[in-house]
């Protein structure tokens, strides 16, 4: 039987970065997965609410967290920064009645369900690079990466805090190594896939956020990747969308296609290239197509 | 008894060689030992003119940050043994903490890190004179600022925050716990300015949330923590719209006020809205890959519950 989860997509994966979301319902099937929708969640507010009003951010993200508990599944993310969100908020609350309580009586007043405590949430990351994950993948008989040269790219809020997150060492993450590797591709390594792609600020202090994302792209680069595989939509707009502008400011060439981990998934597992949805991206995809096989 | 290889920074800049170099030394010791005790005992032994800056050896004086092995530690709380245990190596590499001008071997020029502490007027500024006896303060009212309290000035947050790395005006997180510290202190009479003081340039909503900081601190102060809790603040103080950061928050406030998620079209305009116009072409760009969703409130079901929540949650900050 499928494992079922309250499906947390998160707003960049509804919107602006549908070829995430698409991609990733076309792959539960493979990965034995339900993915059940949560249609009264809102946003998390992706550390801006938390930094306006801490005290909103909390009560919006348990109200989240209840919805899960009343369909009776833990939480799968998609998103780095939802599954901080979430898992702080969870932590918070979870770790102290008191305040479990006063958040309680304001979901109540507001006509929403309260919240006990009894969900997890989890990023599909983690999920799939377990054992019982990889045993999923496995079973797909998959077709391979064929050898593409593949930089993982964790981000920042999917390591850290580890107090919050605790999937794996914060600066020796593994995860995306083990799922490459698993799926016929070659790992990438450099110093930067554990630093900040700047997105959070990439509005308000744009020069900032740019010489950000160069420390991690020109590391992905000069370690000779193909590409690079992120587990976080904010991430991959800050890397895709944005990678032309960077190489504009920093007065370099990066040229890497950037891909949604999903999307390293559904090449390897033979998906279609029209769910995944690489017309979206900003900079080609053409040449790890081609890699592939596809 | 186990054997370690040291791979320490060097640079002597007044010597024959003044280039930063690695150089390895080999201690065997006794299997607790703190990094700080490997160094000092290098210095005693092997070589005299090997530099590092301590005092307290028990974690109190922050003046022992380095780097072992690429991460920030406080060389007097780390055990050497479990370094190699970490890396799988019976090398352990030392480095100066990052972020800052080596000045010799390990020490390194801390100045720019005191004028930023001091730029958040790290005191108490109480209103009229003295009272007779101390100002009586509710217990409850204290515990809010225990975290920030135990910060001990190591610079171990700075080190790696990935900010800085990007903008060396940035103030940085140790600062900004200092100034958390007495901007939410009940007996300070300066928290409107202090408000307007950190969220300027290089302030508070210059923070990329690395988490870097609440990572490497090795007394749980979690700066990153009190820089939010600093944007709590200004909005309190009435600074929602004063900068591009606060109108990116606000923006957010807004898309969850009108339909639940957030309005990522609307984001753009919101927090920038002289600088907007002028990036048309990528916004056309944006716009033809789809990356440009409606500008209309993306409601979720049961948006009533939201709007109240909006309405009724007082913060406390």
């Amino acid at each position: 039987m499928a494992r079922q989860f309250a499906y947390y997509p998160g707003c960049v994966a509804e919107f602006s970065s549908k070829e995430l979301n698409a991609t990733t319902k076309a792959l539960a099937p493979m990965l034995d997965i339900e993915l059940v929708p949560m249609p009264a969640a809102t946003c998390c507010g992706a550390g801006d609410i938390a930094e306006a009003k801490p005290n909103l951010y909390l009560t919006l993200n348990v109200r989240i967290l209840s919805e899960a508990e009343e369909l009776g599944h833990d939480v799968l993310t998609i998103c780095n920064v939802c599954t901080l969100n979430l898992r702080r908020a969870n932590k918070l609350v979870k770790e102290d009645p008191r305040l479990l309580e006063q958040v309680n009586g304001e979901l109540v007043k507001a006509g929403s369900r309260p919240y006990s405590g009894g969900v997890d949430v989890t990023h599909l990351l983690w999920y799939i690079s377990t054992e019982e994950g990889l045993a999923h993948l496995e079973k797909q008989g998959p077709r391979g990466l064929n050898g593409l040269r593949v930089a993982p790219y964790y981000g920042c809020q999917l390591l850290r805090p580890s107090s919050v997150m605790g999937f794996e060492d914060p600066d020796k993450p593994q995860s995306m190594e083990r799922l490459i590797r698993a799926l016929g591709g070659e790992v990438a390594d450099y110093e930067g896939k554990t630093k900040c792609c700047g997105f959070p600020i990439i509005l308000a202090r744009e020069e900032v956020a740019l010489k950000e994302s160069h420390v991690a792209l020109a590391g992905a680069r000069d370690a000779g990747a193909d590409c690079m595989v992120t587990p976080c939509p904010l991430c991959h707009l800050a890397m895709d969308a944005y990678q032309r502008k960077a190489e504009s400011q920093n007065g370099t060439e990066y040229n890497m296609p950037v891909l949604h981990l999903p999307q390293l998934l559904g090449l390897a597992l033979g998906m279609s290239t029209d769910i995944m949805q690489f017309k979206r991206h900003m900079v080609p995809v053409d040449g790890v197509l081609e890699t592939v096989g596809v | 008894m186990p054997v370690t290889t040291f791979k320490i920074f060097r640079y002597q800049p007044d010597a024959v060689r003044p280039e930063p170099f690695y150089q390895d030394f080999t201690l065997e010791h006794e299997e607790q030992l703190t990094l700080l005790d490997a160094i000092l005992d290098l210095q005693n032994e092997q070589d005299g003119t090997l530099a590092v800056r301590y005092s307290c050896r028990s974690a109190i004086c922050g003046s022992c940050a380095c780097m072992a092995d690429g991460r920030t530690v406080l060389a007097c709380m780390q055990q050497v043994e479990d370094l190699k245990q970490w890396s799988g190596s019976d090398t352990v590499q030392v480095d100066p903490i990052g972020n800052f001008k080596p000045v010799k071997d390990l020490v390194v020029d801390l100045d720019p890190f005191w004028e930023k502490v001091k730029s958040v007027k790290p005191y108490l500024i109480a209103d009229g004179p003295p009272p007779e006896k101390e100002r009586i303060v509710p217990k409850e009212a204290m515990q809010r600022l225990v975290k920030e309290s135990n910060c001990i000035l190591c610079a171990a947050c700075y080190s790696e925050c990935n900010s800085l790395a990007a903008d060396t005006e940035f103030v940085g997180p140790a600062a900004f716990a200092w100034g958390y510290r007495f901007a939410g202190d009940i007996r300070d009479s300066r928290r409107k300015e202090r408000a307007k003081l950190y969220t300027g340039p290089h302030g508070v909503w210059d923070c990329t949330r690395c988490m870097m900081c609440n990572e490497r601190c090795p007394k749980d102060v979690d700066p990153r923590d009190a820089i939010e809790k600093l944007g709590g603040i200004a909005f309190q103080e009435g600074r929602d719209l004063h900068d591009a950061g606060a109108r990116h928050a606000k923006a957010f406030l807004l898309s969850v006020r009108h339909g639940g998620k957030l309005n990522e079209t609307m984001l753009v305009p919101l927090t920038n809205p002289l600088k907007a116009p002028l990036d048309l072409p990528f916004a056309v760009k944006m716009l033809r890959k789809g990356k440009a969703p409606s500008p209309l409130p993306h409601k979720v079901k049961r948006h009533d519950e939201v709007k109240a929540l909006v309405k009724n949650v007082k913060e406390t900050i």
